[in-house]
């Protein structure tokens, strides 16, 4: 099972690499706490290209997904800090995430 | 014997005068930041490239920075300090530049004029700079208004050691043909406690300043050798042309820095 699984990795990096754009399109998230019990995240990638309408989702520590949305047209997007720990993950598909932990968030 | 000293000291005089270039600096250590951060700027008006010396600043006319756009002024920021060059002492000032969202920090320095004895003119030197934080591109190659200004074609905080830079020189928002570019590499960057020149690392080249040309459409290339902070000088590229009764040289300065590639 691992040995079909790595291949596929291998590969989904290989076009990755091939789509020539794709290293200029990493993406990239910022938060910050508003200090007013609400976390203000900003997205867009490498290239300078908005984030609007990406999803980004709220885990706890088990994983599990307590919020999920998107980015708005400003490429922004603000929640109400949930209780406990939590990580914050800006999606844009596979090998295009980027995770915000809580002690990144500022 | 004297003969011999006389024309020693000639000759050292000779090389060594074509090499002073002013240089309006606005320097922070780091151009690329990740976290949000109050970040101290030093404004020393300076001799750079040798390490020279160093002139008194009087207060700035403005102080600023352009972030997606908008214009913050941090004029109210400003302190002075005393800066303790490797001959002299001058005066000179600390702001402070709060970086708090991504995106591209174009810092811009409106310097008041000031007076060079030796020429009998005064200079002033509009300077720009740049703090990226997060890696997210939003203005570097835009205007940001100044009466004259260089507009990069490279990204100018991450040039490649060995590669180059090109910017377009505008004055009033036109290019600016045929100017002339100084070119100096910051040789000894400021320490941000002591206010003095760190280590040595670099020293002026002989045949006096180092100049490219701006072509047809206000655009200079540099080819970029070193890593660390280099600064781009038009003199007499703005349009006031006289202060206080006397003749203006109002030039655009621009700071980028290189990294080696490793």
């Amino acid at each position: 099972m691992i040995r079909k699984i790595i291949p596929q990795i291998l590969m989904a990096g290989v076009l990755a690499g091939s789509a020539g754009t794709a290293l200029a399109h990493t993406p990239l998230c910022a938060c910050y706490d508003n200090g007013d019990g609400t976390v203000l995240c900003e997205g867009g990638f490498f290239d300078g290209s908005s984030a609007a309408g990406v999803r980004i989702h709220v885990n706890d520590t088990d994983g599990n997904i307590v919020i999920d949305a998107q980015m708005d047209e400003n490429s922004e997007f603000t929640f109400e800090m949930p209780d406990g720990k939590y990580s914050v993950m800006l999606d844009a598909g596979e090998g295009h995430r980027v995770e915000i932990t809580a002690d990144d968030i500022y | 014997m004297k003969k011999l000293l006389a024309a020693t000291a000639l000759s050292a005089f000779a090389l060594a005068a074509p090499a002073m270039a002013h240089f309006q600096l606005v320097y922070g250590p780091d151009m690329n930041v990740r976290k949000p951060v109050q970040m101290p700027l030093k404004l020393i008006f300076w001799h750079p490239f040798e390490n020279g010396h160093a002139m008194d600043m009087g207060q700035p006319e403005e102080f600023f920075y352009v972030l997606k756009g908008k214009k913050t002024d941090i004029s109210d920021s400003l302190r002075p300090i005393t800066f303790q060059g490797a001959n002299n002492e001058s005066a000179a000032f600390e702001g402070v530049l709060p970086v708090k969202r991504n995106g591209d920090y174009i810092v811009g320095l409106v310097p008041a004029p000031y007076y060079e004895g030796s020429e009998d003119i005064y200079i002033q030197q509009i300077t720009k700079t740049f703090v990226n934080k997060g890696g997210a591109p939003t203005g570097w190659n835009e205007p940001v208004g100044m009466k004259t200004e260089f507009v990069p074609l490279n990204k100018p905080y991450n040039v490649i050691a060995g590669s180059t830079f090109s910017a377009r020189l505008l004055s009033g928002g036109k290019p600016v043909v045929g100017a002339e570019v100084e070119v100096e590499y910051l040789a000894a960057e400021p320490d941000m406690e002591a206010n003095a020149p760190s280590e040595v690392t670099a020293r002026p080249m002989p045949g006096g300043a180092l100049v490219a040309c701006t072509d047809e459409n206000g655009v200079f290339t540099f080819g970029i050798p070193k890593a660390g902070f280099w600064g781009f000088a038009a003199l007499g590229s703005g349009p006031d042309t006289e202060h206080a009764g006397k003749e203006l040289s109002q030039d655009a300065v621009i700071w980028i820095k290189a990294f080696d590639l490793e």
